[in-house]
């Protein structure tokens, strides 16, 4: 039996940038918590955090609301902006190598446009321990 | 009155775009951070060099006629693109190329990366 799974960030939209549906069109979601400054909005999903663990991985699973996302890739800064500022980069692109060292790339799906109250939780698995 | 300094900014290891000649103004004396954890080093050191006012985006808000200079600590997509369309030099302390939605907007007179503080220069 497999580990039940673990949550490694969990929030709640609250607000929905005016451009965020066109970045959705083309396989991306920009994410940050409230209280980023109000340049970023247009184009940002603004949301409330409840759990910021961080330490996503390639395999996890993305959820937003009952659709799921199995993450492919993680760049090199992607857990450190998701701590620290609530920052995502989501792109639904495959991508086994992330381009960018911002990027959390999920398989190839058609993203959903967030509405306020949409949830977005992120699981794995526990890690093991780490030598 | 302030007196303001001139700093040079050039792209750190594996960075791109600049370098970048930063002088705060009365009118535009903001060192603007937008980056986790508060003012990052790098902002800390160009408003340390400048004489301009070290300020972090996430605390308040700044007005964008306000900034001599944004300081982000981008992957690559959003941050990157927003403060170059707005005409703002922008820093990032990561080593990003020109992408995301906004990529147009990112050119090599206003835009540099992999900024660290060794890579700020006096004038």
């Amino acid at each position: 039996m497999s580990p039940p799974p673990w949550t490694r960030y969990a929030t709640t939209v609250t607000v929905v940038g005016e451009q965020v549906a066109e970045l959705v069109d083309q396989g991306i979601l920009i994410w940050f918590a409230e209280g980023a400054p109000e340049e970023l909005h247009f184009f940002t999903v603004l949301h409330r955090p409840t759990v910021t663990t961080g330490g996503v991985r390639p395999g996890d699973l993305v959820r937003i609301d009952d659709r799921a996302f199995r993450v492919t890739a993680v760049g090199d800064v992607a857990n450190d902006n998701m701590v620290n500022l609530g920052h995502m980069d989501l792109k639904a692109n495959g991508d086994t190598e992330p381009p960018l060292p911002g990027d959390i790339c999920l398989e190839k799906l058609p993203l959903p446009e967030p509405r306020p109250g949409t949830t977005l939780v992120i699981e794995g698995e526990a890690y093991e321990a780490v030598s | 009155m302030a007196e303001y300094k001139a700093v040079r900014v050039e792209a750190g290891r594996g960075g791109w775009g600049g370098p970048l000649t930063i002088k705060p103004t009365a009118e535009r004396p903001l060192v603007y951070s937008v980056t986790g954890g508060g003012i990052h080093p790098v902002a800390q050191r160009i408003a340390d060099l400048t004489g301009g006012e070290a300020f972090d985006g996430f605390k308040s808000s700044a007005p964008f006629d306000k900034i001599a200079v944004a300081v982000i600590d981008c992957g690559g997509t959003a941050r990157v693109g927003v403060y170059p369309m707005k005409k703002v030099p922008t820093v990032d302390v990561h080593a990003t190329s020109p992408a995301g939605p906004l990529a147009m907007f990112i050119q090599e007179d206003i835009f540099v990366s992999g900024v660290g503080p060794d890579n700020v220069k006096e004038v």
